[in-house]
């Protein structure tokens, strides 16, 4: 977070700076099944956030040492491109990418039913071509319905969305300044169906009702974002004549 | 199609989804019970028959099962045994005993080389998902011509269709002899032209296997052959 | 991790090379159909996509600021690279850049940059103190075959639209980079013992070598790489190499096309 309110991110009427309500996303469109090469995949716009995953697998686990005998493990890559954030990012791994790799990866494992696959490894690579603040969000939004494309067993997806504190006030979704200049970002993956939290992160100040309110719009947001999920996944299969 | 999905039975069905209480019902495959709910876990159609609930995937990966028949690949050659690629998450080991011929301890290599491919059977799948093969049995065999082409293997059904309809059709049309394995690759063995038909065939089967109209378009493809010569 | 490559798909690839046919019935100097966006990534200045049948590709052109070289002190510089990332493909394995990414970046560099489209004096900001750095960053999402001539029409038609942007790092206004020139590449693949235009998929599975060839504007030749095992004969050379005359002019006009909409 990059410090507190210097730059008015409200505006007089109460909305944002982009006209949105507090408790309003950005637009959101996910199509699924757009890499011809992969087993399953799916491209997120998430506002101006591009976010694309593909998914391999499973596959036997290689290299052995992270084999695990009762269940798969899922390698995931959250890579940022060259050319998707204002000052170009030299190619390769970073902290803050094997970080969100990480975390991004467990809260796959807690939906993905590994178990029926001993031994194996998923692989889920997800490549941001364009950031403006939200990314790992769409990057687990983008990884479930690549998933489910693929056709791997899931008791539920998870929904990556955040909402946060500008102005002292909880928003929904933050946008790049309100991320740069807001007081806290609390980006959250949910599972729309049992309505449980597989990923959670958050740095900068809430006061336990900020946060309250915070996943309340989370939630809000996960459960319109899956309907877009859904309808991703039946616009690629339903229907005579698509 | 069989399995009921016509009409108003379709019901697509996403990971997580609801899809209906479990009140007496058995939980069949692309499904889980939770809390008395029947939860599906793989994208697919909604099927229902004798009280059991699952959900027909439409994308899969190949599981293994002994009795499968499948095409396979020889990835490696050992002394005594064959490492085979069988389109699955592990390789098939097939043991110098399971191999149609009386082979020399060293000999492998000379009955089947890297690259080569085979018609065997799934022998056995341990928990572990370690996959014997087997090409003792009739018909099993080094496969030394034709075409293999992959397809989904969720589509399998739809390709033989009831009572294999589909695939008779197929080979009375190109005039080839084809082989589906379970582990979703086909194999075709006939003069180009036929080869060439069917590999579009299946292609057709691959874009449009879960339509409902599949049969028609299907029905299609196989008024545009033409023999060598005909046209 | 090296694929394998069933001896059935060579049988067939000589098989049907015979008929002169191709696995996907195209004839054998025919590509698949190409489709060019421009403007499609929302940080890049300048951007573009190619599909092209089961291929995925994108372009993305960066700037920066910085000192010159002393010898030169008027030149700015160009750079391009390429990523074969573990997305594009079950075969690309994470780690750093393998020869491949690293060898399609820079056949891509060689034909961009030797083409002189771009006047590196024309990147000069302050003699001696401060040039423009021009980044092309290639980037495969699916690889379905031919990803050279994916990237390299990619690139230049990212590089064709990029605009300066003078405006954000405090040295003037916004321009359109100027750009002489569209260099397009055309690769070959030996299958069946002879030589294709745009392999797909199974044809690079089956075949052998390949060569790509980048012609400029005006038919001559900016770059050449003759990749994996295998020789050729000088008169095979010279059947493709009027064959990738044509076909860099039709890629040509499809950037033209998209520029002119």
């Amino acid at each position: 977070m990059g410090g507190y309110g210097d730059v008015q991110l409200l505006r007089d009427d109460g909305l944002r700076l982009d006209g949105r309500k507090l408790d309003e996303s950005r637009p959101v469109s996910i199509q699924a099944g757009i890499l011809p090469a992969a087993d399953g995949s799916a491209i997120v716009t998430h506002g101006l956030n591009v976010a694309v995953a593909a998914v391999y697998g499973p596959m036997e686990a290689h290299p052995r040492k992270i084999q695990r005998q009762d269940r798969a493990v899922i390698d995931v890559r959250y890579n940022m491109a060259p050319f998707s954030t204002s000052d170009r990012i030299r190619p390769g791994f970073n902290r803050r990418s094997r970080e969100i790799s990480k975390v991004t990866a467990e809260a796959l494992e807690s939906v993905v039913l590994v178990e029926r696959f001993p031994r194996s490894k998923i692989r889920v690579e997800i490549e941001i071509l364009a950031a403006e603040a939200g990314t790992r969000c769409a990057g687990i939004t983008a990884a479930s319905v690549a998933l489910a494309d693929a056709g791997i067993p899931m008791r539920d997806m998870i929904v990556g969305v955040a909402s946060g504190k500008i102005e002292d006030t909880v928003v929904l979704d933050l946008d790049k300044a309100e991320d740069n200049y807001g007081q806290a970002d609390l980006p959250a993956g949910i599972l729309p169906n049992t309505g449980e939290i597989a990923f959670l992160q958050m740095d900068g100040d809430l006061s336990p009702e900020e946060f309250d309110l915070a996943m309340e719009y989370n939630f809000k947001a996960a459960k319109e974002i899956h309907e877009i999920m859904v309808d991703a996944l039946k616009a690629r299969y339903d229907g005579g004549d698509n | 199609m069989s399995q009921g999905r016509s009409g108003a039975e379709q019901r697509l069905v996403t990971p997580g989804m609801t899809i209906g209480s479990l009140s007496g019902m058995r939980v069949g495959s692309g499904a889980i019970s939770q809390n008395d709910e029947i939860i599906a876990t793989k994208l697919g159609w909604v099927r229902e028959s004798n009280g059991t609930v699952s959900v027909d995937p439409i994308n899969s990966p190949y599981l293994p099962r002994s009795g499968d028949l499948v095409i396979a690949h020889v990835a490696e050659v050992r002394n005594n045994l064959w490492f085979m690629d069988i389109n699955g998450s592990f390789q098939g080991l097939l043991p110098m005993s399971l191999a149609p011929w009386k082979v020399e301890f060293g000999q492998a290599r000379q009955h089947m080389d890297i690259g080569d491919a085979a018609l065997a059977r799934v022998q056995e799948v341990d928990e572990c998902h370690n996959v014997v093969l087997t090409m003792k049995g009739v018909g099993l065999r080094r496969l030394s011509q034709g075409a293999v082409v992959e397809v989904p293997v969720n589509h399998l059904d739809r390709i033989r269709g009831d009572n294999n309809s589909n695939l008779d059709r197929m080979k009375d049309t190109s005039d080839c002899r084809i082989i589906v394995g379970e582990n979703g690759r086909v194999w075709i063995d006939g003069d180009d032209n036929g080869i060439s038909w069917t590999r579009e065939a299946l292609a057709i089967a691959k874009q449009h296997g879960h339509k409902k109209n599949f049969d028609s378009i299907m029905k299609k493809h196989e008024g545009s052959f033409t023999r060598k010569g005909d046209a | 991790m090296v694929e394998l490559v069933p001896n059935l798909l060579r049988q067939e690839m000589a098989r049907l090379a015979e008929q002169d046919a191709r696995i996907d019935g195209r004839a054998r100097f025919e590509g698949r159909e190409i489709i060019l966006e421009t403007d499609c990534l929302y940080n890049a200045e300048g951007s573009a996509k190619v599909t092209m049948g089961k291929t995925v590709v994108y372009a993305g052109v960066k700037f920066e600021i910085r000192t010159p070289w002393p010898d030169r002190p008027s030149e700015g510089s160009l750079m391009c690279g390429a990523e074969l990332r573990p997305v594009a493909h079950r075969k690309y394995e994470p780690g750093p850049p393998s020869p491949e990414s690293i060898e399609l970046g820079r056949v891509v560099d060689r034909g961009i940059r030797e083409s002189g489209c771009i006047d590196m004096n024309s990147l000069c900001i302050i003699p001696g103190e401060k040039v423009w750095g021009v980044m092309i960053d290639i980037h495969v999402l699916s690889d379905g075959g031919n990803i050279f001539d994916a990237c390299g029409l990619a690139a230049i038609a990212a590089l064709r639209t990029a605009v300066v942007p003078a405006e954000r790092f405090d040295v003037g206004e916004d321009y359109t980079l100027s750009v002489n020139g569209t260099p397009i590449m055309a690769s070959f693949t030996r299958v069946g013992g002879r030589y294709i235009y745009d392999p797909c998929e199974e044809e690079e599975l089956g075949g052998d070598e390949r060569i790509h060839i980048t012609i400029g504007d005006e038919g001559h030749l900016h770059s050449l790489q003759k990749g994996l095992r295998g020789v050729f004969t000088p008169q095979e050379f010279a059947e493709i190499f009027e064959v990738a005359q044509e076909k860099c002019a039709e890629l040509r006009k499809i950037v033209a096309e998209k520029e002119a909409n």
